[in-house]
């Protein structure tokens, strides 16, 4: 489940929780993104150039109460992944020049449906049609994961986590923010 | 008397969110266009006609404060309704596009719903 780059760990990392519905990027050497994932999943970004990365970690949502409750809302996931790329660009990231590394998207009840088997295919489908390059995945399987991301090296590291680590795995609503608020001018 | 569908033109540089704001207005009757850029919207809007512009504001070439700019610039299109479409929901950049000339403002993620509903408000 690790994967190294090589490149040297900053002696003290400030380290930024990645919480789920946050999308964060950063050019400071010193920083350190971190998050524990179940059914969720996270995507870190890294512009090699520029040496930008950015994280986000999403599940994807329930739709709004007055629609279908059938299928997840990708809208939301598609919110979070727009986020994190605009965050990159607007720290100097170029889009094609983006990596994508994909992790998380656990099954951990097997009795329930596969809520993360579902996040691992639309952050595949996004990364596919936003034509970023693919370099890693660690994605579905059974097993929690807490993954560290340097945003400047593009090095990641992902262990097994211990399950009562995960925080949530229940998809949450979009939140009162994010419904499509309409101002006419 | 014959109608047609509103015509709109999707101008968004993220492909997912393309085939997305295709399926939701499509579905609500509309008929859509799409162009990946600032850019390439002017040089579609050049050739063709629509009757309203939906538009990111982030994107490469010429972003969506840069459109809104170039077509109030144009007798042909100063009156055409022009709405923001955009994860951005900063008073500054809303103030920004208003004074461009922009129509009006919406959050992503967007409800198809009251997206297909601001255009039909903008347009009648």
């Amino acid at each position: 489940m690790s994967d190294l780059s090589g490149i040297p760990r900053s002696a003290n990392p400030v380290r930024i929780a990645i919480l789920q519905g946050d999308a964060r990027a950063s050019a400071d050497p010193a920083v350190e993104f971190s998050t524990i994932l179940g059914s969720c999943v996270a995507t870190c970004l890294y512009d090699p150039v520029a040496r930008i990365g950015g994280m986000n970690h999403f599940l994807l949502a329930e739709p709004p109460s007055h629609k279908s409750q059938t299928d997840f809302d990708e809208h939301y996931g598609l919110f979070l992944m727009e986020l994190l790329v605009n965050e990159m660009l607007a720290l100097g990231a170029a889009k094609p020049r983006l990596k994508a590394r994909l992790y998380g998207g656990a099954n951990l009840h097997e009795r329930l449906a596969p809520i993360g088997s579902a996040n691992a295919a639309f952050a595949r489908r996004f990364i596919r049609d936003e034509r970023i390059a693919l370099v890693h995945e660690d994605l579905e399987g059974h097993q929690a994961r807490r993954v560290n991301f340097q945003p400047t090296s593009g090095r990641v590291r992902c262990l097994v986590a211990k399950y009562d680590a995960v925080p949530t795995d229940k998809p949450l609503r979009r939140p009162q923010s994010a419904c499509g608020e309409v101002e006419l001018f | 008397m014959m109608t047609h569908a509103t015509r709109i033109l999707t101008v968004d540089d993220s492909p997912s969110m393309r085939a997305l704001l295709l399926h939701a207005l499509t579905a609500q009757g509309f008929h859509v266009e799409q162009a990946e850029d600032g850019q390439a919207a002017l040089e579609w809007l050049a050739m063709n006609e629509v009757d309203v512009v939906i538009t990111d504001i982030n994107m490469p070439r010429m972003d969506g404060f840069g459109l809104i700019e170039h077509l109030r610039g144009s007798a042909r299109h100063a009156d055409r309704p022009i709405l923001v479409l955009s994860t951005e929901s900063s008073d500054e950049k809303k103030q920004r596009a208003r004074n461009a000339g922009a129509t009006g403002w919406i959050v992503k993620p967007f409800d198809a719903d009251k997206l297909a509903s601001a255009v039909r408000r903008v347009t009648h």
